[in-house]
């Protein structure tokens, strides 16, 4: 075990101490903050419970993380492929960016309702933009001089995209994915508190009314669980994929 | 004259933004209940005013505190990691962590502790904003060339001249990375943490209009936010243009 | 971690009549929602132009609810001194899991959501409901729903009950047969869209089950401690909703300039209805926010039949009379 990895678990081990002696210590009530072994104990009770609703967020945030994938690296690639239209659509583009994202949960559950699809539609939006962005600055960091080259040898602007520019912008895609994971969960569960049938985010909306936060606790704990599998599963996927970073 | 001329660019734009959106409403007969047109919405603005304003400046009020806070603590835990690698193998993982918990979970229980106040949405905004910022300043340090280090430490320069001369210059760049990010994320932790039992704020306004069905309304809080957003986005850039002078990555 | 409650050091001044007028007693009440009509009464009497808080020797701040706030809980912990909770079901809850709040007050008399269906649509009655889409709020609605459905032989499976959406457009749409709606609130957005004649209405009371909302609570330790600083804000209280409920116009009027944004017929149909709310039942001849006993204890054992109550709570301490029965009878009534 290195050294890295092992002063990160004395740190995980004296933050959840001390929480432990906070909560018991000061005889903190329950719902203000309860005790790390209250919310560890309640999650394997309720377990059944908290992994239904853990994989109906997981699903919304996985769907809505493919389609912002694709729709994010296509218009990227589209815009780079046709510079007149980038000029019309990038002020568009940045205009809808500059909505903080939470802004349009409330628009989208009116829209589409308190089902899944509102929230796989925020999420792709989050996710989207995030894509989208880190390829566009991928694709516009060409290697100025190996593209001159490919064009002597009568390369075409698909085959230069193909070729050139989509490998040298992984790197930045890859990590726009990565940090999009995190994002499309928080994301799912936000929209879920203000609406929802099913899901972590309802789960802490119900726990809170009723007067539960040990369950609230518990409901972050699995989406945190959750979160950190998504981000690592995204980054052994990249490693295996992108094999010359 | 070049910015004269991006500025008249950029107000044609809108403009021609404006008429395709009223335009497209009447053409294409979208219902109120989805799109309203652009004139109802400025009209319902004119109308009462006070509140959107009111709104827009406690917004920006509760986003400047959260970026402030969030910025300089994060460059500041930078600087500590850079100097105490123990530290911050203790504390990255946790900061990672802490990063998967959708702060909305959480709210309620910041309101407990801080109150309805501006200092618990700032908490909330600054939140969502320290960590962005820790992790690139912590990049940028590390990314100096260590000859050069070397170098200054051999005319006898101590580590606090060589972090104020070399490291922090050299790392501005990637730290204006991480706060034209903190920007728009310290405005989500604004709005979110007005979700949560506060009087004014564009998030108020956001969530009254969902909850009255009011799409008007609720058009006219996400222009607000809007503006509140790119405003803030473009002086942060700006401050990027002229302080990291020698150019930025993207 | 525990926000202590700003009155902590105003104790001894209350004490002297003389310093009434000086210093004023810092307070805040939690509403259970965002700023509308249903509060009326009380921005009223906070208004700069009334102050009858002030008169009362209150500083009184006043904090909307919202979607992910749970007013009992603030009120436990002293981040809010007094608090407009959810309902009986939620003081019970409350009581339940221990949290050290009492209710002084009550609200709406009656139940005030009912449920609703198209009039021309194949319910008519509540075994109708059988196999059809239903509606309501997971927050103590549904219980009611599943009370008045067991009378007529219906349990859960024999209908798909979904929790209830922000719109009531679904059910405009035709998507759901039956939804929840308040009586000062969704009712006026379906009335408005769809017209009252479209509409069939199933109220609680008709089955007889009843379930008294908008509570008023405050801590255990502030009602020992200062007395005075309940019964004070209760007068005023009272005061502002009495003005209110006689001078619509002015009550809207206030509301508005709290929430611009708000549809004005929309407020005036909440007043209309909520006064008829709080007026409901014994409220006419013993005042406003009167604890009707009988209703409480109807509300109290029909959730423990149904074991949302785990079991039985102790209503005369967690429903404390005394300060209603302290304030004058002409001070109380409308």
């Amino acid at each position: 075990m290195s050294r890295a990895t092992q002063r990160g678990l004395l740190g995980a081990v004296l933050l959840l101490g001390s929480w432990e002696a906070l909560a018991r210590g000061l005889a903190l009530p329950a719902y203000t903050l309860p005790a790390i072994s209250d919310i560890i104990l309640a999650t394997w009770q309720h377990r059944s419970l908290l992994a239904s609703a853990g994989w109906y967020t997981l699903a919304e945030a996985l769907l809505g993380y493919a389609i912002g994938c694709t729709a994010g690296i296509t218009l990227a690639t589209l815009l780079i492929l046709l510079p007149p239209a980038r000029r019309v659509v990038m002020p568009a583009m940045l205009a809808i960016n500059a909505v903080p994202v939470a802004a349009w949960s409330p628009l989208v559950l009116l829209w589409l309702g308190i089902g899944m699809a509102s929230k796989v539609a925020m999420v792709a939006l989050a996710v989207g933009f995030t894509i989208f962005l880190s390829a566009l600055a991928g694709f516009d960091r060409q290697d100025r001089r190996a593209a001159d080259l490919l064009r002597s040898f009568g390369a075409g602007p698909i085959a230069l995209l193909f070729r050139l520019r989509l490998p040298a912008a992984l790197p930045l895609i890859a990590a726009g994915m990565r940090v999009a994971t995190v994002r499309s969960l928080i994301v799912a569960i936000v929209t879920e508190m203000l609406g929802a049938q099913g899901g972590l985010g309802w789960i802490i909306y119900q726990a809170v009314v009723q007067i539960d936060f040990v369950q609230v606790w518990s409901a972050i704990l699995v989406a945190s669980v959750l979160s950190l599998s998504f981000f690592g599963l995204i980054t052994w996927l990249e490693q295996r994929i992108i094999f010359w970073r | 004259m070049m910015q004269l001329r991006a500025l008249l660019r950029g107000v044609v734009g809108l403009l021609l933004a404006a008429l395709l959106w009223e335009g497209a409403v009447l053409a294409l007969h979208i219902r109120p209940e989805y799109l309203p047109r652009l004139s109802t919405i400025l009209a319902a603005m004119a109308a009462t005013p006070g509140a959107y304003w009111d709104g827009f400046l406690r917004t920006l009020a509760e986003t400047l505190l959260g970026f402030a806070a969030g910025g300089f603590v994060g460059v500041l835990n930078g600087v500590i990691f850079l100097r105490l690698p123990a530290l911050r193998d203790m504390l990255f993982p946790i900061f990672i962590v802490s990063q998967t918990i959708p702060v909305i979970a959480f709210g309620a229980l910041v309101v407990l502790w801080f109150g309805n106040t501006l200092l618990a949405k700032a908490v909330i905004a600054f939140y969502l904003t320290f960590f962005p910022v820790t992790v690139n300043t912590l990049l940028g340090l590390n990314a100096v060339d260590p000859r050069q280090v070397a170098l200054l430490r051999s005319f006898g320069a101590g580590p606090g001249t060589i972090l104020r001369r070399l490291q922090l210059p050299a790392a501005l760049p990637q730290i204006f990375v991480a706060l034209r990010l903190a920007a728009s994320l310290s405005l989500v932790g604004a709005i979110v943490g007005e979700w949560f039992g506060d009087t004014i704020g564009l998030g108020v306004l956001l969530l009254q209009a969902m909850y009255n069905e009011n799409v008007v309304s609720l058009w006219a809080a996400i222009l607000c936010a809007a503006v509140l957003g790119t405003g803030f986005y473009a002086v942060v850039a700006y401050a990027e243009r002229r302080i990291v002078f020698w150019g930025a990555e993207q | 971690m525990q926000r202590r409650s700003l009155l902590a050091g105003f104790g001894a001044a209350l004490a002297s009549p003389a310093l009434h007028a000086q210093t004023l007693t810092r307070a805040s009440l939690r509403l259970k929602w965002l700023p509308q009509a249903q509060f009326a009464g009380f921005y009223l009497a906070k208004a700069k132009a009334k102050g009858y808080y002030a008169a009362e020797g209150i500083d009184l701040t006043i904090n909307p609810g919202g979607p992910n706030l749970l007013t009992e809980n603030l009120v436990a912990t002293g981040a809010d001194t007094f608090g407009l909770s959810g309902g009986t079901d939620s003081v019970f809850a409350a009581r339940d899991k221990g949290l050290p709040i009492i209710c002084v007050g009550v609200a709406h008399q009656v139940t005030p959501f009912f449920f609703v269906t198209r009039a021309d649509g194949p319910i008519k009655t509540l075994a109708d409901f059988r196999g059809k889409n239903l509606t309501a709020w997971f927050t103590g609605a549904n219980y009611v729903l599943l009370g008045m459905l067991a009378q007529a032989g219906l349990r859960a499976g024999d209908f798909n009950l979904q929790p209830q959406q922000v719109s009531v457009t679904p059910f405009i749409e035709g998507q759901t047969d039956v939804v929840t709606a308040t009586k000062y609130n969704e009712f006026y957005t379906l009335v408005s869209r769809m017209g009252r004649d479209k509409l069939r209405t199933f109220v609680a009371e008709d089955y007889g089950i009843t379930f008294p909302r908008d509570t008023l609570i405050v801590g255990e330790a502030i009602a020992k401690e200062k007395p005075e600083l309940v019964k004070g804000f209760l007068r005023a209280s009272m005061k502002g909703w009495r003005e209110a409920l006689a001078e619509p116009k002015l009550g809207v009027d206030t509301v508005m300039g709290i929430a611009p944004t708000l549809n004005r017929e929309h407020q005036e149909f909440m007043l209309t209805e909520i006064g008829k709310l709080m007026l409901a039942g014994k409220a006419a001849r013993e005042g406003l926010f009167w604890i009707d006993q009988d209703a409480i204890k109807s509300a109290h054992d029909f959730l423990l039949r149904y074991e949302v109550i785990k079991q039985p709570i102790n209503l005369a301490t967690a429903y404390d009379r005394s300060f209603l029965d302290a304030i004058a009878l002409a001070d109380r009534r409308a």
